[in-house]
């Protein structure tokens, strides 16, 4: 009978035993995960709007934006380029709405901040003479 | 005790009475008593003994075993705590539950400044949205018709920004489409809340909204207020072709 419980308990052990290792495995595996450096999504996305930018396609850029904006109202780091841009756009279109609508005081206030947000794109700057183009020239 | 004859007083270890020298026969049945004492004594020795022997190592192995399982689920759970991610939207609705009242005034500021699309931008970024507190019960009717106005706006701007280069494949068609059912959702939500709103201040949010969907549509889809109804009544295939005609200067 004990010598029956003994074979028992010794095939038990053989298995917790692998079970055990399995769960150091999974343990180190989960840490080793956690440490790996990771690909940075806002260096990914960097690249993305850049090709965007390349092929004029500011309509994208615009979407990314408001994308981005429906879980983030200020931009998270590595995205500052794409708000700048994309707030830029938003503005530069209303400016057209304002004056078609006859608010000049708010076409107004929003043709200062569109200069505001130009000087604060750097070397996106040609973005805003692009995107400019675009609003103007439309339809 | 005491000698069966002279009752002189006698240990149980002695044979004969040192008095009269009489037999004793209680130390005779005590040797007896005394021998089968300890066979029995033995007898039991090396039953507990083999029992010892065979349970030896039973202890040892059940001790392992739990160890090992113990082991095992700390392990496990040490791995799934290390994995798991926070859950940043139950964050961010918790947040918002908190601060109701803060971000409604907040939402009549942007209101207030006619920043409609910033409006609707905040309530998305707080979950503010889909999943408005009671505080937001005042903002119903705004609510849904800033909803679609927004997506009118952003749509319009994806189309009027998109790319020039003819080897850049920018989905018109499908920003085209998604428009024309963004309006169409825009002027039913608005002539339902417009007849609902009581509320003189968030009345005229909705008509503002409007007068700048429409005042957008004249400036960048050329459509003149004459020709604005017929737009806004005719079927969404015949605004998806109006609004292709105007993008691509046909």
């Amino acid at each position: 009978m004990n010598k029956a419980v003994k074979v028992i308990l010794n095939i038990l052990i053989v298995i917790a035993s692998i079970g055990f290792f399995f769960s150091v495995i999974l343990l180190i595996s989960v840490i080793g995960g956690k440490n790996k450096e990771k690909e940075d999504p806002a260096e990914t996305f960097a690249g993305v709007m850049d090709y965007e930018i390349r092929h004029r396609a500011y309509g994208e850029v615009m979407e990314d934006y408001y994308v981005r904006r429906l879980s983030h109202m200020d931009a998270p780091a590595g995205y500052e380029d794409l708000y700048r841009i994309g707030e830029y756009g938003h503005t530069a279109f209303m400016i057209r709405v304002y004056e078609e609508k006859g608010d000049t005081e708010k076409a107004s206030a929003l043709r200062q901040k569109t200069e505001e947000l130009r000087g604060e794109l750097g070397s996106y700057e040609f973005t805003a003479d692009e995107m400019d183009e675009m609003i103007r020239n439309a339809p | 005790m005491r000698c069966d004859k002279c009752r002189h007083e006698i240990g149980p270890e002695q044979k004969r009475c040192p008095n009269c020298g009489a037999v004793n026969k209680f130390a005779l049945q005590h040797k007896k008593n005394m021998r089968k004492f300890k066979e029995k004594y033995a007898s039991t020795e090396n039953e507990v003994k083999e029992y010892g022997r065979s349970v030896e190592g039973l202890g040892k192995r059940a001790a392992i075993l739990a160890a090992l399982l113990v082991g095992s689920i700390v392990l496990i759970i040490a791995a799934a705590i290390v994995d798991a991610d926070p859950d940043e939207e139950a964050a961010v609705k918790r947040d918002s539950e908190k601060n109701a009242a803060a971000y409604a005034e907040e939402a009549d500021g942007y209101l207030e400044r006619g920043e409609y699309v910033e409006y609707v931008s905040f309530l998305y970024a707080h979950e503010l949205m889909n999943f408005p507190p009671e505080e937001f019960d005042r903002f119903r009717s705004v609510h849904y018709v800033a909803g679609y106005y927004y997506e009118c706006i952003k749509r319009m701007e994806i189309m009027i920004l998109r790319s020039d280069d003819p080897e850049y494949y920018d989905g018109l068609d499908t920003d085209i489409r998604n428009f024309c059912m963004y309006v169409d959702t825009f002027y039913e939500t608005f002539e339902a809340q417009k007849n609902s709103e009581k509320n003189e201040k968030y009345l005229g949010y909705i008509m503002d909204m409007e007068a700048e969907l429409r005042a957008a549509m004249r400036t960048y889809l050329s459509i003149s207020e004459e020709e604005m109804q017929e737009f806004i009544d005719s079927s969404r295939g015949l605004k998806a072709v109006r609004v292709w005609e105007v993008l691509r200067h046909e």
